[in-house]
């Protein structure tokens, strides 16, 4: 007269049963999972109610949005073009409010939120208020000045406010040398490559996330082919100097002895030489396409800037 | 079966009498006051609010008497030593654990029944205030009968939080399992998270810990279909078969698990 | 067929949370109930008889051993329809009415409502709470909820039934009112298992009886046999017996009660034999009411059992033989 039930028979019973809800559960995500993603955000959009509702749990559930905000960029970045990134703003408020020292927010925020479709939002408006927040947060903090600085000067090619914050997070303590560098480069020349890709080096040098650096590095890899590009321009033109027309392939170019080999951009792909108007670009299928459209030099500044 | 449904009434009967349905009074008075309330103040969009107001209190009204009824269902009968008449009986464990179930299901149907007739005689005077059944600038109708779906969903919720709830009270005591139901409700709506926890915490072990209870633990959050029902996004039927099917395989397993504890128990 | 047997049967629990020892409430109890018989269950408090009886009912298991009522193993559901239980001290269900509690039980034996109806009637009459039967039972006293747990259990008219002390908690009335209800179940055939401390209710009504103490069953067998040769004494009951002739013979009296003026209970050792005391204690004048042997009570033989199998000292100890 032992216990009823077989352990064995139930434990197999409860792997069924639980397998199959398992199994139910993934279907569901995989036909469903718009919907699931959206409707979590709907309910709380405002900050304000939301630190109410967080009680103390502020930190936890700064975390989860954070970790929501990546999953529905994510989601965006797969809809090859299509995607609206429109959720990204919101989460990324909710996060930085609920923990307003949530720094690496504001920095995706920054880079993702102001890159132009399809890579990102194509909203800096927003990610300088987002950073603004962050200055308003913590004040002492250089990081965000010079974020917000980057973003006029990379995204909305506005010199004169881009300079004002460099020079701004400059005046810190604790503040790198370079700030008050760009300030100057900015005031003196506007765009300059050199400058983009020192910035861009320094947030690569001081990334502590994956995305950061990455990125970064992408960035360093167009600003190089940007400039082996302009080296092959002067070698078209060089060939059109002398032929009377323009190139039709590097194989010419090759044969005149002006290129060793078929041009290869940082990321392996050849470079594209259309041969109807001469436009030297990297190809559409390298991990460099698109190129960024760089902060053009702005001359007229120099007559304004300081001595 | 005939003897789960006896057992049954009998949960029922004892909720009526723990005067467990006066908390229809407290939802009928909240929506008629917040109703009227909203009335003097804002202009419009009142519709929404109460939609809102009465979905989310449903939900929250039935989620108190779920863990607070399903918590005794089991341990109080013990406890007291009503049990040991009870089980002297002709019937078996795996029936008195079933007809527990059922018994606190039936309640919460009956109650969410009544909510819901409140719910739409509330919206249904609000509508015929404004003089017409679905104004332009709504997004859905004042009397919409989408609305049913996102019941049916928290009546589904319901369900599992209960028999959790069951679950617990066949070996642990009333204060421990509520504690453990109200846990595993809150768990289950950021359950998803727990599936890209890498995002957030580095080491490994913890991030297949989070995948593991991302699959074992109930997934509540896709049963919260309100947000959507009030906004007039359209909830595929897909979806809804889905969640029942979930629903009641994760239910089969739970109460399998309660009725295994309970046969093997010594009453002591 | 037994109506109830046991083999060797054995209960360990164990005692404590961070280490936990096994506790031996029962072992290797093997009885035998014959059909129609009354049978009390003894013993002293935390010998094992609710223990016993919970395993009857399978609200526990045994650690070993076998039982069965009825020829089939406990717990059968069909046996169940053909026993009723008691438990000790019962609480039912505070928000019912004595009469729906009885009805909810009478509908899981499967009665419908009509035959529901009739036997909840009849038992509401029988255990005399018919006045109260609308009355619900958190404002019942506890007499009253003994006889309500009586009324339950005879719902089904039961073949055997299983009483765990059913005289707790009654006043004199009431006792005496269970001891004709045991009383008239006898008559009607059912067999009663009915475990008590109330030693003088099981000598005047079971045929036999098992004497628990230690988890171990001592002794059991008919009350008549066990008594059968324990005759210590007489009780000599005499009037008219005047001081002098008393103290004429006090040596040969073991011990003189007085009951009345000149009217005194004597008591005698066994031999000699008191009818030569009789018949002097007559020439001097008195009176014989009464003669009469004494035997050694329930009590007395139950008393001397338990002191070989003492009980408390079982919860310090690890299970193990006792002598």
């Amino acid at each position: 007269m032992t216990r009823p039930g077989h352990p064995v028979i139930f434990a197999s019973t409860l792997a069924v049963l639980m397998s199959l809800a398992l199994g139910v559960q993934l279907t569901r995500d995989r036909l469903y999972a718009q919907m699931l993603t959206e409707n979590r955000l709907m309910y709380v959009t405002s900050p304000k109610a939301m630190e109410k509702v967080a009680l103390s749990y502020d930190s936890i559930l700064a975390d989860v949005y954070w970790v929501r905000a990546l999953q529905h960029f994510g989601g965006e970045r797969l809809k090859e073009g299509n995607g609206q990134y429109d959720l990204l703003f919101p989460m990324l408020d909710l996060t930085t409010s609920l923990d307003p020292r949530f720094v690496v927010a504001y920095r995706f925020g920054a880079i993702f939120l102001a890159e132009a479709q399809p890579g990102g939002a194509g909203r800096p408006d927003l990610a300088i208020a987002l950073l603004k927040k962050g200055v308003a947060a913590n004040p002492e903090k250089w990081d965000y000045y010079h974020d917000i600085g980057f973003v006029y000067y990379w995204n909305l090619h506005d010199y004169k406010q881009a300079a004002e914050w460099f020079g701004r997070g400059g005046d810190l303590p604790g503040a790198p040398w370079w700030l008050k560098t760009y300030a100057g480069v900015m005031l003196a020349r506007g765009g300059d490559r050199q400058a983009s890709r020192q910035m861009w080096f320094q947030l690569g040098q001081t990334a502590n996330s994956d995305w950061l650096k990455q990125t970064a590095q992408l960035r360093l890899m167009q600003l190089a082919a940007l400039d082996t590009i302009d080296a092959l321009k002067r070698v078209r033109d060089t060939y059109a100097n002398r032929s009377g027309k323009l190139p039709e392939s590097w194989d010419q170019l090759i044969a005149a002895r002006l290129l060793r080999g078929v041009p290869v951009d940082p990321a392996g792909t050849p470079y594209t030489l259309n041969f109807a108007t001469g436009e030297i670009n990297v190809s559409g299928y390298s991990k460099l396409y698109p190129l960024p459209t760089e902060p053009a030099a702005a001359p007229e500044l120099a007559a304004t800037a300081p001595k | 079966m005939r003897v789960v449904a006896v057992i049954a009434i009998n949960v029922f009967r004892e909720s009526v009498r723990d005067k467990v349905l006066y908390n229809l009074v407290l939802f009928a008075v909240l929506l008629m006051g917040v109703s009227y309330l909203l009335g003097q103040l804002t202009a419009g969009n009142e519709i929404k609010i109460i939609k809102d107001l009465g979905l989310a209190a449903m939900s929250l009204f039935g989620l108190f008497i779920a863990v607070f009824i399903g918590i005794g269902l089991v341990s109080k009968e013990v406890d007291r030593r009503s049990i040991y008449a009870l089980l002297a009986k002709p019937i078996s464990r795996q029936q008195f654990i079933t007809g527990k179930y059922t018994g606190l299901v039936l309640t919460l149907l009956v109650n969410v029944t009544v909510m819901t007739l409140a719910f739409y005689a509330v919206l249904g005077a609000m509508a015929w205030k404004e003089g017409a059944w679905f104004q332009p600038h709504w997004e859905t109708p004042a009397l919409d009968p989408a609305l049913l779906k996102a019941i049916a969903m928290i009546f589904l919720q319901l369900m599992i939080v209960t028999a959790v709830a069951l679950l617990f009270s066949t070996f642990s005591s009333p204060m421990l399992a509520a504690a453990l139901t109200v846990g595993l409700y809150v768990v289950g709506h950021f359950n998803a998270d727990l599936k890209h926890f890498e995002n957030v915490v580095d080491s490994k072990p913890a991030v297949y810990l989070a995948r593991a209870l991302y699959y074992v633990l109930p997934n509540m959050a896709p049963f919260d279909i309100k947000a959507q029902v009030v906004h007039g996004a359209a909830v595929p039927n897909g979806v809804l078969m889905l969640n029942t099917a979930y629903a009641a395989l994760y239910i089969l397993a739970l109460v399998s698990a309660a009725t295994f504890i309970f046969i093997r128990r010594d009453f002591k | 067929m037994y109506a109830i047997r046991t083999e060797n049967l054995t209960k360990d629990f164990s005692i404590g949370f961070w280490r936990p020892r096994p506790y031996r409430a029962l072992s290797d109890v093997t009885l035998t109930v014959e059909q129609g018989e009354t049978f009390g269950f003894l013993g002293p408090n935390g010998a094992g008889k609710t223990t016993t009886l919970k395993l009857l009912m399978q609200l526990i298991y045994p650690t070993s051993g076998y039982a069965e009522i009825l020829g089939r193993p406990v717990g059968d559901i069909e046996v169940k329809r053909r026993i009723g239980y008691l438990p000790e001290s019962p609480y039912f269900y505070d928000y019912l009415t004595a009469e729906e509690l009885l009805t909810y039980f009478a509908s899981l034996h499967g009665y419908n409502r009509a035959e529901q109806r009739r036997r909840v009637s009849t038992l509401l009459d029988e255990v005399g709470i018919a006045a109260e039967r609308r009355l619900q039972l958190r404002k019942f006293s506890k007499g009253m909820l003994q006889r309500v747990g009586i009324a339950q259990a005879l719902l089904n008219d039961p073949e055997v039934v299983f009483l765990d002390e059913p005289m707790s908690g009654l006043d004199p009335l009431g006792r005496r009112e269970v001891r004709n209800l045991i009383l008239k179940l006898r008559d009607r055939g059912c067999t009663v298992f009915f475990s008590s401390h109330v030693l003088a209710d099981a000598e005047a009504l079971c045929s036999r009886v098992g004497i628990l103490a230690g988890g171990r069953l001592v002794a059991s067998g008919r009350v008549a046999d066990l008594q059968a040769f324990q005759v210590r004494g007489w009780e000599l009951v005499v009037g008219s017996l005047s001081t002098d002739t008393l103290a004429q013979h006090r040596h040969r009296i073991q011990r003189a009660t007085t009951i009345a003026r000149d009217q005194y209970a004597l008591e005698l050792q066994l031999s000699p034999d008191p009818i030569a005391l009789l018949r002097d204690l007559v020439a001097g004048g008195a009176q014989v009411i009464s003669l009469n042997p004494m035997r050694e009570t329930l009590e007395d033989y139950f008393v001397r059992q338990v002191a070989t199998h003492p009980a408390t000292s079982r919860m310090d100890e690890p299970a193990k033989e006792a002598s």
